[in-house]
């Protein structure tokens, strides 16, 4: 779809978190009726679902990132506003 | 791990059609809430109960996966310079005022007509709101892509702008300053849908714009923090009840988070009227489905005799009329950043 910077693509970083990603999903869906069944308890059991929801946003959002980036979609060179790695630091200056 | 027993009036059993339908209308929820920072996901509560969730539980799981895909969308856009973070927290804390007063009118509604009285209230302020919002928006874009699609204030915001009302707020990724008494209004009419029609964000998205005085893409950027702020603390009051099904949230998860950063990454390469027309079209598009839907409610409240056949046809009609909404958003959203690509590329060539 969008073009490929050239860069050096993150494949092993697509790798790594494509596996994470499916992992949790197996051990989820391998359990699933229980953490369900768990999860509907309320109370407490109320940090189930979010907490789970968080882990699997961090491994399936960096798989799905990289995986795009891989594919060569990535942001418009042309237009993309990024932001600044570093803030540029006030340089003292002295009026003489 | 000890195995528990399932209540079985609560979550559905899944079958291989549920989960592949969960995880295509995530994906493409996902696409069209990472271009217009939200309004993916009101297919879902319907489609899960279409499958046999009820109720309660399809609007918590539906919210459980909203706040985490928001989330991941307004990381990928604040990394290009598109999210302002002030805006959007003092968006979200009005919003959750804006909710409350939300639910108030509701249970009014439900105390006063019943059930059926409260789903036309709500079909009711779906049609007004889209049509009369989208309607704007829709014209607005035509304007702008006229132009050749470069935004301008609007003159409502240039003149909010200039009124000294303290306390006075400056919002630096947006490039204005503004006093709080014109935002907290915006915020509280986006709560406020977001508790009657669950998509806020028709309301946040072109208030931010037409109000407070941001750009499309600064303001659909934004409302993906407050997406995931309200939808933070909704998840949580849901969760507390016990009515997240989380394999269904994992599943649509797998989907959307595909697609919510496809769809950040379109933002960068279209001009931001096409963020207008996308949302736009959506919103008109859901309007005529929830406008299909009102006669159920008409009859339930013994104001209108249609037959049962016909009522069930205008149902499936207003289901696939939001199925077509996201299909046509995102088919918009996905030929944009096809064109906008070939001609970048096309540019790059001749460099």
């Amino acid at each position: 779809m969008a073009q490929s910077s050239g860069g050096k693509k993150p494949i092993l970083k697509t790798i790594v978190f494509g596996l994470f990603s499916v992992a949790l999903y197996a051990a989820a869906f391998s359990y699933g009726d229980t953490l369900t069944a768990l999860f509907s308890r309320g109370s407490f059991w109320a940090a189930g679902p979010i907490a789970t929801v968080f882990a699997f946003s961090y491994a399936h959002g960096a798989f799905a990132s990289n995986l795009w980036t891989c594919l060569g979609i990535e942001a418009s060179r042309a237009r993309a506003t990024k932001r600044p790695e570093v803030r540029p630091q006030p340089r003292a200056t002295l009026n003489a | 791990m000890e195995t528990l027993l399932l209540d079985s009036s609560k979550f559905i059993e899944l079958n291989f059609q549920a989960v592949g339908f969960l995880f295509i209308v995530g994906f493409i929820g996902g696409l069209v809430s990472g271009f217009i920072g939200s309004g993916g996901a009101f297919v879902l509560t319907p489609g899960m109960m279409s499958l046999g969730v009820p109720g309660t539980v399809a609007v918590a799981s539906n919210m459980c996966h909203k706040f985490p895909k928001a989330l991941v969308g307004a990381i990928k856009r604040f990394r290009y310079g598109q999210v302002d973070i002030k805006l959007g927290l003092i968006m979200a804390a009005s919003a959750g005022v804006g909710v409350q007063l939300g639910i108030m009118i509701q249970q009014a509604v439900l105390g006063r007509w019943g059930q059926a009285g409260s789903n036309l209230y709500v079909s009711l302020s779906f049609v007004a709101v889209l049509v009369i919002v989208g309607g704007y928006v829709m014209m607005d874009a035509v304007k702008c892509s006229r132009c050749g699609g470069e935004e301008k204030t609007s003159n409502l915001a240039k003149r909010l702008q200039k009124i000294e009302l303290w306390p006075m707020i400056t919002f630096k990724v947006s490039g204005l300053r503004i006093s709080l008494w014109f935002t907290v209004p915006v915020g509280l009419a986006t709560g406020l849908l977001a508790a009657t029609i669950a998509v806020g964000g028709f309301i946040g998205v072109p208030g931010m714009i037409y109000v407070i005085g941001a750009s499309s893409l600064v303001a659909s950027a934004s409302e993906l923090v407050v997406a995931f702020a309200m939808g933070l603390g909704g998840s949580v009051n849901w969760a507390l009840h016990g009515m997240v099904d989380i394999r269904l949230v994992l599943i649509i998860l797998a989907g959307s988070l595909l697609g919510v950063q496809l769809g950040a990454i379109g933002t960068t390469y279209v001009r931001e009227n096409m963020i207008k027309a996308v949302m736009a079209t959506i919103m008109l598009i859901v309007a005529v489905s929830r406008a299909i839907a009102v006669p159920q409610y008409l009859v339930q409240l013994g104001l209108m005799d249609v037959s049962e056949g016909s009522l069930g046809i205008m149902s499936n009609v207003s289901f696939a009329f939001m199925c077509l909404a996201l299909l046509v958003g995102s088919v918009i959203i996905l030929g944009a950043m096809w064109k906008a690509r070939r001609a970048e590329a096309a540019a790059y060539a001749k460099a």
